[in-house]
């Protein structure tokens, strides 16, 4: 290929790579951070038993405390229980969230105050509930079981590490290609190679692949932290698409990264370009809740999204499902293709000076 | 360094026009032939347009007006087959801070189609101990060095220096212009501006002086000293002389106030000196100064710009 010579592939994606690898605080970022992150999202989200429900009982400390016998340790029922005889303070503590409910009454009796709007009060009836049946000695009966979900592929976890891969990936290629590139432009760098013989595409097809390939591994050490510390599941025949996958997201990101630095001249440019990309990407991406949950008028946009099909994809892969989102199949053509036209978009517009 | 498409001039400038966004003219109908292995220095006071001239030569702009051949080629028709033929250093780059010098050299030799080898390219500009240092370890002539060594690496035959010694210190701009003196004894043309008088001097065969963007003298330097008139220089320091009455005094070919100080071009100064001593002493002022040179480049700019590079320099701010 006359337009793409060996040597300048060699020459520039070596310089590319020793660049990166002599800034440590570019490998920190890369990472260190994503896998900090991971674990410190991983341990505030991560397995833990679920919180008691925190209730308070109204009764007369002596006479009738015979009555509520049974409530005393009702430590397997999921209860924290605080006696009191201040009716009008347990109300104000139950309005202001601080307990779930205050219970009240005789035993055989009982009257459970809720906030229905709270979303631990179903819970705590539920336990208040089966406590009482306990105390009263009746028979187990019909009662509501009470299953916390924990198995892996359904926790937060795992919901997050295909978020943080997608995250890893936009920040390698905005900044890693785009922010970059626009500081060789400020240091007129780009400008002394413009004097040479080299072709624009032949110099950004290497420079890009040089941070493509420096950007592939992070991902991979992401998942292998998830599956290792905390089981992440990632079915047996995913894997190829979870590949495919992240081969297709360093593209498109590094696409969008050579497109927003094809023109900038100021890092300040760029920077903002930058923040109007990953912005909308990192709120609306999909990234560290469900974009599922914004409204209707709202999905278009996004959907639109390239994380977005990032997180959608990996989650259909890993997970086996995306609810409403794309499967890793659609997912994988789609950031394919934005990479292919942002890429040939840039080799087209882009400027040295 | 042999030539297979043509023996046409290194570079021919004929009515070049410039204007930045419809109003300012930086470069205002310049004519220029620049031959090949001669090394020619393009000077001016900031603002006359030398690098906006030599931009247009290089590629990186384009002429408002005029034509510029290259080698004998245009950069409209011939732009990649030119670029493999010269070799530039800008004014102000800086290159890849974490690289190593033979890296730089090897990432700029492979843009060509028949570079140097690398080791050697390191060993022409004296950077041999240094072929493994990063660039931001460099000292400034030693930037300055690699700057022009990545300039060599594809074997130029025409190489431009944007002011390659500015700011360094007298050893350094020394071994620079050693790396001048061989790429033209290997039959290489040069384009130079400087802020150095004795470096054009010393370097160059032949200067173009530009200001307010046309070419106002053209000539070897001894060609440019010679139109003065006289040899020598006798600089009188005092205050209130009457520069009628020196220009009387016989055997001054010229005299001009420069900055509070009086400079007589003269032919004869062991005969003109004393004549311009009683023509002081007849004032009446008192003379705090008096010494005499050879005329030099420094005058002929002085004569023609009203200005002296260095004044030039301070006003901005460098």
């Amino acid at each position: 290929m006359s337009w793409l010579r060996w040597r300048v592939f060699r020459e520039v994606t070596a310089m590319a790579l020793r660049d990166y690898l002599r800034t440590p605080d570019a490998v920190f970022w890369t990472y260190g951070f994503p896998l900090g992150m991971a674990v410190v999202l991983g341990l505030a989200f991560g397995e833990k038993p679920p919180d008691p429900s925190r209730i308070v009982l109204l009764a007369e400390p002596a006479a009738e405390s015979s009555a509520w016998a049974g409530f005393e340790k009702p430590a397997t029922d999921g209860l924290a229980v605080e006696r009191s005889d201040d009716a009008a303070r347990a109300h104000d503590r139950l309005i202001l969230g601080a307990i779930d409910a205050v219970l009240s009454g005789t035993p055989d009796r009982p009257v459970i105050d809720v906030d229905v709007a709270r979303p631990g009060a179903a819970l705590a009836e539920l336990r208040i509930d089966a406590a009482l049946r306990r105390a009263r000695g009746e028979p187990e009966g019909p009662r509501a079981e009470i299953r916390p979900v924990d198995e892996p592929g359904g926790r937060y976890i795992d919901f997050l590490i295909p978020g943080l891969i997608g995250i890893n990936l936009l920040g390698a290629g905005i900044y890693g290609v785009g922010y970059n590139m626009v500081q060789m432009r400020v240091k007129n760098l780009l400008r002394r190679i413009h004097v040479t013989p080299v072709g624009r595409a032949e110099f950004l097809l290497s420079w890009l692949a040089s941070r493509f390939g420096l950007s592939l591994l992070p991902p991979f050490l992401i998942l292998l932290f998830g599956i290792l510390t905390f089981g992440v599941p990632v079915a047996s025949g995913a894997w190829s698409w979870v590949v495919a996958l992240i081969v297709a997201s360093a593209f498109c990101f590094g696409g969008l990264g050579l497109l927003i630095s094809t023109r900038a001249r100021t890092t300040e440019t760029v920077g903002g370009l930058m923040n109007l990309i990953m912005l909308p990407m990192w709120l609306g991406g999909g990234a560290f809740f469900s974009n599922q949950r914004f409204p209707e008028f709202a999905q278009p946009l996004v959907k639109a999204l390239p994380l977005t099909w990032v997180t959608d994809g990996l989650r259909d892969a890993m997970l086996g499902s995306s609810g409403e989102g794309f499967t890793a199949p659609v997912a994988c053509l789609l950031l394919a293709g934005f990479g292919a036209v942002t890429c040939l978009v840039s080799f087209r517009i882009f400027r040295w000076t | 360094m042999s030539d297979g498409f043509s023996a046409a001039p290194a570079i021919e400038i004929e009515g070049l026009r410039k204007v930045y966004d419809g109003k300012v003219v930086a470069v205002d109908g310049l004519d220029l032939r620049i031959e090949r292995g001669e090394v020619f220095g393009l000077l001016g006071p900031n603002g006359a347009g030398k690098t906006t001239t030599v931009e247009i030569c290089e590629g990186l702009l384009e002429p408002t007006d005029g034509s510029v051949r290259i080698l004998g080629r245009t950069w409209r028709d011939d732009a990649k087959a030119i670029r493999e033929r010269i070799g530039v250093s800008l004014q102000e780059t800086r290159l890849f801070e974490k690289q190593t010098v033979r890296e730089l050299c090897a990432l700029f030799a492979s843009f060509y189609t028949d570079p140097r080898p690398v080791d050697e390219v390191v060993d022409l500009v004296g950077l041999g101990e240094k072929r493994d240092a990063r660039y931001k370890a460099l000292s400034g002539g030693q930037k300055q060095r690699l700057a022009v060594a990545t300039a060599l690496a594809g074997k130029p035959e025409l190489l431009f220096l944007d002011e390659p010694t500015t700011g360094l210190d007298p050893q350094s701009r020394r071994s620079l212009w050693d790396v001048v003196r061989r790429f033209q004894a290997e039959g290489g043309t040069v384009l130079l501006t400087t802020h150095y008088m004795d470096e054009a001097e010393v370097l160059c065969d032949r200067i173009g002086i530009v200001d307010h963007g046309k070419a106002i003298a053209l000539g070897t330097p001894r060609e440019l000293i010679a139109g003065l008139g006289a040899a020598h220089v006798v600089e009188l320091e005092a205050d209130g002389l009457d520069l009628a009455a020196l220009r009387g005094v016989p055997g001054v070919a010229e005299v001009e106030d420069s900055a509070g100080r009086v400079i007589a071009t003269v032919e004869r100064p062991h005969e003109t000196v004393p004549a311009l001593l009683a023509a002081v002493a007849r004032a009446g002022v008192e003379l705090r100064g008096l010494s005499t040179r050879h005329t030099s480049l420094e005058d002929v700019f002085v004569h023609l710009t009203g200005r002296t590079l260095r004044e030039d320099q301070r006003e901005d701010g460098r």
